[in-house]
């Protein structure tokens, strides 16, 4: 299971995500995600306040995500890690491809 | 399912099942007072075992069952794997390049690579007709 609240904060699409991001979910959020690019949208924070958990069909779609939007000339950042999803982050190598911010007001700070 | 310790989960080849095999892990871990880390690394590699077994092991669209046997020995939790769809063995899928710019970068073999870094022990054999995966988890 996996809801996602999204805003607008200027240019930046800020999507909230809450529950588990695996193989059966992750389609909702590329989904979602591909609704934006395809309407011009380029700059995203995904906010990982609530998201207990996440494999690699997550960071696929975040990858995906991140390759349109650059594409773009827009940007991905991520924000509020749990430690546990942090930590899949680093073992996957992801930490240095995404800019990762501890609050959503620190991942605004970089549009 | 007769000792707490023990445990075994049959999914049926839906990814609509990771929900359940989640909350069968928490269910053994509190039963069992693990320490929650261990639990989350091992829903991770199960996860994308059986993300695996369901996206790639079968041809045909018929229901096919998944058994994921647990069995708490001390300060280790030993698993087994079982499915029997076509022969493949995870420890073949080599490692991927985690240091490539974010433009040729893939996500194909990372769900392997999480299950040889979550867990201890990995082993793997073809066993009448059916794959079988041993995996072992130490408690710190």
């Amino acid at each position: 299971m996996v809801k996602i609240q999204e805003s607008k904060n200027g240019s930046v699409i800020i999507l909230e995500l809450s529950g588990r991001l695996d193989a059966s979910t992750s389609s909702i959020l590329e989904k979602k995600v591909m609704e934006f690019l395809d309407s011009g949208e380029k700059y995203f924070i995904l906010d990982f306040k609530n998201l207990d958990y996440i494999s690699s069909a997550g960071l696929r779609v975040l990858l995906m995500a991140a390759k349109k939007s650059n594409g773009a000339g827009g940007k991905v950042a991520l924000s509020c890690l749990k430690e546990h999803v942090k930590e899949v982050f680093d073992i996957a190598g992801f930490t240095a491809i995404f800019p990762i911010c501890s609050t959503q007001e620190d991942a605004a700070g970089l549009f | 399912m007769t000792l707490a310790g023990e445990v075994l989960i049959v999914l049926k080849n839906s990814l609509s099942e990771l929900e359940r095999l989640s909350l069968a892990l928490e269910e053994l871990g509190e039963a069992n007072c693990l320490p929650l880390k261990a639990i989350m690394d091992v829903n991770l590699a199960l996860d994308e075992i059986f993300t695996n077994i369901v996206s790639y092991g079968f041809e045909d669209d018929n229901i096919h069952l998944i058994n994921i046997h647990l069995l708490i020995e001390g300060k280790e939790l030993n698993i087994r794997v079982e499915d029997d769809g076509m022969p493949f063995n995870p420890l073949e899928v080599p490692e991927p390049d985690l240091n490539l710019p974010l433009e040729e970068r893939k996500t194909g073999g990372l769900g392997i690579h999480f299950v040889r870094k979550m867990i201890n022990e990995l082993k793997y054999e073809r066993r009448r007709g059916k794959n079988v995966l041993f995996l072992k988890k130490r408690f710190n």
